[in-house]
């Protein structure tokens, strides 16, 4: 998520710079100097187009007797010809026209000037232009700069509410967790210890442990960007939401074959293509007529039919996943997912992904929070059938073999590889030596096989 | 819901929180800096001050976003350098040599 989105700031931002820079080409001399070539070779080939034509010396002209000007204007342009020329080689032909401009200001105030003092002024004159610049870049940014660490503090606050409001309201005394783990908190059981760990200004990690049929919970709070007033722009583009993920790791003897999953029908379809375990064991499900069923928004995925209505028990329909309680309750859900064989170190594993509601709401999702210890309890306690049983068993050994092969093959792939680039070695060796030496060495090789054979005679005379 | 008769905690078997390792690879690259580092070197190269100034506000959110300081550190101070000697360079150094005709 994070990849796609930073490279479509980058390139927002490619596309702004390049057209500034495109737009303010005039500031970029040393990269002009292909442009000014040409200018200057075009130059000395009509040197009377250069200078300015005289109806826009008669215009631009401040002397009001417009008659002496044009012969003072001809006689003169053959003593400022070198001069101009002096310019040129001076300040890398830049700004021809200003240029133009300056013998026709300067020549008829100071005649008899050398063309140093012109020179000078017209020095003077640049160091006084610039001044009326534009600050509108360094206006820009440095407002926004500090609009960046205003929002820095006050979104990191936001979000730090958020977490200790999910906190106080699921892991406080006498709450849903309190009442369940014995262990809160990433400290060693004191009283003391903070509950929540901060990683980084977006990530709140919240574990529990010491309970029946688990090893340990680990919630991973994944709140929006709040901090970051450029991820927050981008956010108003492409919103996202509040996250939380529950990963409860199972004791390995309280979990059966259980493969199952359950989101919505769009995402359902996404996570059974993209993860491996409910790719390899489990099927998206129809819903059945039989019985009631979760709400039409849900997909399940899971390995039986047996599987699926045991775990979504009628309890659960009525308050969570039914067409009514879903609306009202179940709005927060992303995905529920059970494997017994999870990709990583824990392979046990029940997975609920849910949307945190706002700081003030937060007691909307507790049906949903109360959802992790009920199933810790259902998955803990249940036992498949002997048919059933025996079928994920065989499944499950198909898909081992299946791994094992892999595994086989890429090692002897590896073996093969390696064979044969030894073997070029070899050869690109024996290229290099000559054909003698070829000779040379393969009797030797023949003398060393017959050294080896010797001793054993040896040997077996001896014995 | 989810009371099934007697208390489900069992304080025997709580384990401590152990934080998984996770090799510097697999961290989440910093584009902000990469994208600071490129404004930064184009600042002082082609003396554009936008530039530099681009690269600042990178900077600062690469800053913002970073998670173990000493890692990333290097890439924000280079990118800092970058960006403040464009600007350094910019304002206070030597005019521009298209600045003394323009």
């Amino acid at each position: 998520m994070a990849i796609p989105k930073l490279f479509f700031i980058f390139l927002i931002i490619c596309i702004f710079f390049f057209s500034t820079l495109v737009q303010s080409d005039s500031h970029f001399e040393g990269f002009d100097a292909e442009d000014d070539d040409a200018e200057f070779e075009e130059a000395p080939i009509d040197p009377a187009s250069l200078r300015s034509p005289p109806s826009q010396s008669l215009s631009t002209d401040p002397n009001p007797n417009p008659t002496p000007s044009p012969p003072s204007d001809l006689p003169k342009s053959t003593p400022p010809t070198p001069t101009t020329f002096d310019f040129w080689d001076d300040d890398e032909f830049e700004g021809l026209p200003t240029d133009e401009q300056h013998p026709d200001l300067h020549v008829p105030i100071t005649d008899p000037k050398s063309t140093d003092n012109t020179n000078t002024t017209s020095s003077q004159d640049q160091n006084v232009k610039p001044q009326p610049r534009s600050f509108t870049v360094e206006i820009l940014c440095g407002s926004f700069l500090i609009m960046f660490a205003i929002n820095y503090f006050t979104g990191k606050k936001e979000n730090e509410n958020i977490a200790l409001s999910w906190a106080s309201q699921f892991a406080a005394k006498d709450s849903i967790f309190e009442k369940n783990f014995s262990l809160l908190g990433i400290g060693d059981g004191g009283d003391d210890t903070p509950l929540l760990l901060k990683e980084g200004q977006t990530t709140f990690k919240f574990y529990a442990s010491g309970r029946r049929y688990c090893q340990g919970l680990l919630a991973t709070l994944e709140l929006k960007s709040r901090h970051d007033l450029i991820a927050r722009i981008y956010n108003m583009v492409v919103p996202c939401k509040d996250e939380i993920t529950f990963e409860v790791y199972m004791n390995d003897d309280a979990m059966d074959h259980v493969v199952f999953a359950m989101a919505k029908k769009k995402a359902a379809k996404a996570m059974h293509k993209d993860l491996r375990d409910l790719q390899r064991f489990a099927t998206i499900m129809s819903p059945p007529t039989s019985r009631k069923w979760v709400s039409d928004d849900l997909a399940v995925i899971s390995e039986s039919r047996e599987v699926a209505s045991d775990l979504i028990t009628d309890a659960l329909i009525e308050q969570v996943f039914g067409d009514k309680s879903f609306e009202k309750y179940g709005k927060g859900l992303i995905s529920v997912h059970f494997s017994d064989n999870h990709p990583g170190i824990h392979k046990k594993v029940l997975l609920f992904k849910f949307v945190l509601p706002a700081a003030k709401n937060m007691a909307d999702m507790t049906r949903l929070v109360a959802l992790v210890p009920y199933y810790i309890d259902l998955i803990g306690r249940y036992k498949l059938s002997s048919q059933a049983r025996s079928k994920t068993e065989a499944a499950r050994q198909k898909v081992a073999q299946e791994v094992q092969k892999e595994l086989r093959n890429i090692q002897q792939e590896a073996m093969q590889r390696r064979k044969a680039e030894r073997k070029k070695l070899m050869e690109e060796a024996e290229a290099k030596l000559g054909a003698e030496a070829i000779r040379k060495k393969e009797a030797k090789e023949r003398a060393r096989q017959m050294k080896k054979a010797m001793p054993k005679m040896k040997m077996s005379r001896g014995a | 819901m989810s009371s099934h008769g007697n208390d489900p905690r069992q304080p025997s078997a709580a384990k401590p929180y152990v934080a998984p390792v996770i090799a510097p690879q697999d961290l989440p690259i910093d584009y902000a800096g990469f994208i600071a580092v490129i404004f930064g070197v184009a600042g002082v190269m082609f003396r554009y001050k936008l530039s530099s100034w681009l690269a600042l506000i990178f900077c600062a959110q690469s800053i913002v976003n970073m998670r173990n300081v000493e890692n990333d550190l290097k890439q924000v101070m280079m990118a800092m350098m970058f960006s403040f000697m464009g600007l350094m360079t910019n304002y206070f150094g030597p005019p521009r040599p298209g600045a003394k005709q323009s």
